[in-house]
């Protein structure tokens, strides 16, 4: 189960990264973001992959194990997926607007997250169930925000309300963190 | 791992305490879950970016996540009832036992238990099933190597509905006993002239047992049952069945502890343990008497007995005496073993890697006092190092030393074999399980 599951997470990052590269852009921060966005996917698939920590440490380990311990602990105490989202939406920023393209990608990080959380959790699809009607509604805000960014807009005094819509947004949610 | 050192970590039971069935009250620390983490990062990067690039589907691509994040949160629990009790205080090597655990006062939150497992402890949780059905939940595991083990710590883990906050929680896990895993053996080494005791070895003497050695001609006082009457039909005269007298013999295992090298696990110290928890179970089982002397820094001793109740005396004394092996505080210049734990005529198994001088000398002492004895050489590793050539030269001198050891020994008339701990015992020992063991004096 927890090796399936980290096996879709690899491919939804895969999936994510190559989605928002497309079509690729040369020059710019593009290139920057592409190599940001591969190496944290790689590397988020990778932390996957080991798992926890081993609770007890051999006692004796030659340089080469020692050097190997030292890049797991590593590759496990970086939050590489975290890192993966904001690259590839930084890199999806880079294109021109394209709004179905980026609800897509929206969908895609949105799997790769739950996906994420299952394999490292070990947990079954069902624990994602009371989830169902929120991510529901989510998605449903998804196609409404992407809706409206493709419909054409006269003025940009549409645009700015949203800007600031978005801030108010992003403060609300950055207030989340502190009670818990 | 950010997990709250429960104030549960209490002392650990004291050794020989019944083990802790009571709830403990463990202490729950509430942090944002890695998947909260991740959908803030997804909702904040949406909405900045939407705000900085003035395009609304980034937007859109934040609220999902927002929405998720916005959900009332339940009163948590603080605390949770924790009862963790193995399946059984006294295990063997190996033997597969379940930790029982019950938690209560989660309050319908979804609980993760993990085994932290310390040394030779092996846990086998099952992989995405249910951690806790009706607040309660086996988790499989064994103990690898014998001594008195700690089985580690448990990490309790309360999921709020949604998996965005978890509670950590972790509590100290009993110890139970670990035995040394007996080695197969079903034949048994016997020697030639057994003591006057009633048991169940055909002896060279006549007497009364079942197993039948020839015919003699009948003289008065004789059972008359056990005339056989087709010889006294053949000869003439009354002829008589013979039978063996059945005795039983003392036993004593030396199991040398003294070199606790190699693999962890499979060390000469626990092979011996095994050979001799298997030896000593298989002449019990012939209510032989057995003892059994436990040889490192110090001699301890369990006297010869009987018994099923005798055979947990034994592996009671080694797995004490497993925790001193390498304890180098406890040394005690011994060469002669107590005449207490060596009855006059017993038969003497060593169990032993031969790399400790004194045990040698003492095994010397005891075949001039006209012990028989018979030496299992349980020595399966050697001296590792470089391959340069100073090494091998060393390795070779160390070899050469070891075949002198075991020359002179067999030069003074004691038989011996070599057991990997993998095989069964019968093997090596089968040349003097066939017939009985002659002593020489």
């Amino acid at each position: 189960m927890t090796a399936r599951t980290a096996g879709a997470a690899g491919m939804l990052a895969a999936v994510c990264v190559a989605w928002s590269a497309l079509p690729l852009r040369h020059g710019g921060l593009a290139g920057l973001f592409l190599a940001v966005a591969i190496a944290c996917a790689l590397l988020s698939v990778a932390r996957l992959a080991l798992g926890r920590a081993p609770d007890e440490a051999p006692a004796y380990l030659n340089t080469v194990e020692q050097w190997a311990r030292s890049v797991a602990d590593l590759i496990r105490l970086c939050p590489w997926a975290e890192g993966m989202i904001v690259a590839v939406l930084a890199l999806e920023a880079q294109h021109p607007s394209r709004a179905w393209h980026t609800a897509l990608l929206g969908a895609a990080l949105l799997a790769y997250l739950l996906a994420s959380h299952l394999a490292e959790s070990r947990s079954r699809l069902a624990v994602l169930r009371p989830q169902a009607p929120l991510i529901a509604a989510g998605l449903g805000l998804l196609a409404l925000a992407a809706g409206a960014a493709a419909l054409p807009s006269g003025t940009g005094s549409a645009a700015d309300v949203l800007a600031v819509l978005a801030a108010v947004a992003a403060v609300a949610v950055a207030g989340m963190v502190i009670p818990v | 791992m950010d997990t709250a050192r429960d104030t549960a970590q209490r002392r650990a039971p004291a050794p020989g305490a019944p083990q802790d069935a009571q709830a403990r009250q463990a202490r729950l620390a509430w942090s944002l879950s890695a998947h909260a983490q991740r959908l803030i990062t997804l909702a904040l990067a949406g909405l900045v970016i939407a705000v900085i690039t003035r395009r609304p589907e980034f937007a859109g691509v934040a609220a999902p996540a927002v929405l998720l994040l916005a959900v009332r949160r339940p009163e948590r629990p603080a605390r949770v009832g924790v009862t963790a009790s193995p399946s059984g205080t006294k295990l063997t090597e190996g033997e597969q036992a379940e930790l029982t655990v019950t938690v209560t006062g989660d309050r319908g939150y979804p609980v993760d238990l993990l085994i932290h497992p310390r040394y030779a402890v092996v846990p086998g949780t099952p992989d995405g099933e249910p951690a806790l059905r009706g607040g309660r939940s086996a988790l499989p595991f064994q103990v690898t190597r014998t001594g008195r083990r700690s089985l580690g710590l448990l990490e309790i883990t309360l999921w709020d509905r949604m998996r965005l906050t978890e509670g950590h929680a972790t509590i100290e896990l009993p110890i139970v006993d670990c035995y040394p895993m007996p080695a197969a053996q079903r034949q048994r080494v016997v020697l030639s002239r057994l003591p006057s005791r009633l048991g169940e070895h055909p002896s060279r003497a006549s007497g009364e047992g079942i197993e039948f050695t020839g015919v003699r001609e009948f003289v008065p006082g004789d059972r008359q049952r056990r005339i056989n009457w087709p010889a006294t039909t053949r000869r003439g005269r009354l002829q008589l069945n013979t039978f063996a007298a059945e005795r039983t013999q003392n036993v004593v295992i030396i199991a040398d502890a003294s070199s606790d090298v190699g693999e962890p696990g499979s060390t000469p110290a626990d092979l011996a343990f095994r050979g001799a928890a298997g030896a000593a179970r298989a002449y019990l089982a012939v209510r032989d008497r057995v003892g059994v002397i436990v040889y490192q820094r110090s001699v301890r001793w369990v006297s010869p007995g009987l018994g099923a109740r005798h055979f947990y005396r034994i592996m009671n004394l080694m797995l004490l005496e497993h925790a001193r092996v390498a304890d180098p505080a406890r040394y005690t210049a011994i060469t002669r073993l107590p005449r207490a734990a060596l009855p006059p005529g017993s038969l003497i198994l060593v169990f032993s890697p031969l790399l400790d001088r004194r045990l040698v000398e003492t095994v010397r002492d005891l075949r001039e006092r006209g012990f028989s004895m018979l030496i299992i050489d349980v020595l399966n590793t050697e001296p590792s190092g470089s391959n340069d050539s100073l090494s091998g030269l060393a390795r070779r001198i160390w070899r050469m030393e070891q075949e002198a050891i075991r020359f002179s020994l067999r030069e003074l008339g004691i038989p011996l074999v070599s057991w990997d701990g993998r095989q069964s015992l019968d093997e090596p020992l089968a040349p003097y399980t066939r017939r009985a063991m002659v002593i020489r004096q």
